[in-house]
């Protein structure tokens, strides 16, 4: 019987693959392959230094991290303190600044988690997220 | 007699409930694959691009080993995958908890959003249950 249901089982795996590749070719362009953020909702380095004071930066890494250093300018709002540090960016937005919002590094979630939130709750537009994060940051040229 | 064509009967009803679940939650998540792909990338166990090459493949896989149940075509090997994935929802699900993640399983797709970790726990164990069963079932007639 194992051996059969294993066989059986690789069967299905491979029949599974069909739909599944027809279905990738389908969306394609619908679907972000390689970041959880649409290309469309990132931003970058260069591009958001360029905007200067149109930009208003959103820090989402700890409280800790944020003390450390931060982008010049930048608000701390992470999701371990939600409810006080919203309240306090909030005033600090006005509906013709684009939001760079920004955590660690190209693989932490935190910036796209925030700025969904920014998006559905605060009800903000122009909110991006900053490729590859404080890190990159970091390394890009002043 | 009548007895054994009863539970022939029965057996046949467990096969289209279990099968027709899987059926069910693999359209809706082939349906909405990007939310799918959320969905796993919640669980922040996998990086995100094998989060989303999974959303678009598993849902396919839990539809031909759902309808494998329905018809009894490949029955055996679709059980063993819908057993296997069965375990490994639990096992993620149970993992998510004790990590504090807040978490939509995705089992069902979006639609299951609001269920909380006990709901989705005792469904995913029913449907184990019920998957033995059938396995043990299917053992039972090969041995007589």
């Amino acid at each position: 019987m194992k051996l059969r249901a294993v066989r059986e089982g690789l069967l299905l795996v491979a029949l599974a693959c069909l739909p599944a590749i027809g279905e990738g070719i389908y969306f394609r362009d619908k679907i972000s392959w390689r970041s959880s953020i649409p290309a469309s909702e990132l931003v970058t380095v260069g591009q958001a230094r360029a905007w200067g004071d149109g930009a208003i930066w959103v820090d989402t890494r700890p409280d800790e991290e944020f003390v450390r250093d931060h982008v010049p300018g930048a608000f701390s709002v992470n999701e371990d303190h939600w409810n006080e540090l919203l309240p306090q960016f909030l005033p600090n937005w006005s509906p013709e600044k684009k939001v760079v919002v920004y955590c660690s590094a190209e693989s932490c979630n935190a910036a796209r988690d925030v700025a969904k939130r920014l998006r559905d709750e605060a009800q903000l537009r122009d909110v991006f997220v900053l490729q590859g994060g404080w890190e990159e940051w970091l390394k890009s040229p002043k | 007699m009548a007895q054994v064509a009863q539970m022939k009967y029965a057996w046949r009803i467990v096969d289209l409930i279990v099968g027709g679940i899987f059926v069910y939650a693999g359209a809706i998540k082939a349906l909405d694959p990007v939310q799918f792909a959320n969905d796993i990338d919640n669980y922040k166990t996998l990086p995100w691009f094998v989060s989303v090459r999974l959303a678009v493949y598993l849902p396919w896989l839990e539809i031909f080993c759902g309808l494998a149940l329905i018809f009894r075509f490949l029955y055996r090997g679709g059980l063993l995958i819908l057993t296997a994935l069965i375990l490994v929802f639990i096992g993620a699900t149970i993992a998510a908890k004790a990590r504090g993640l807040d978490i939509t399983c995705g089992c069902f797709g979006h639609a299951s959003k609001n269920w909380n970790f006990s709901t989705h726990l005792v469904l995913d164990l029913l449907i184990l249950l019920a998957a033995v069963v059938l396995f043990s079932r299917v053992r039972r007639t090969e041995t007589s």
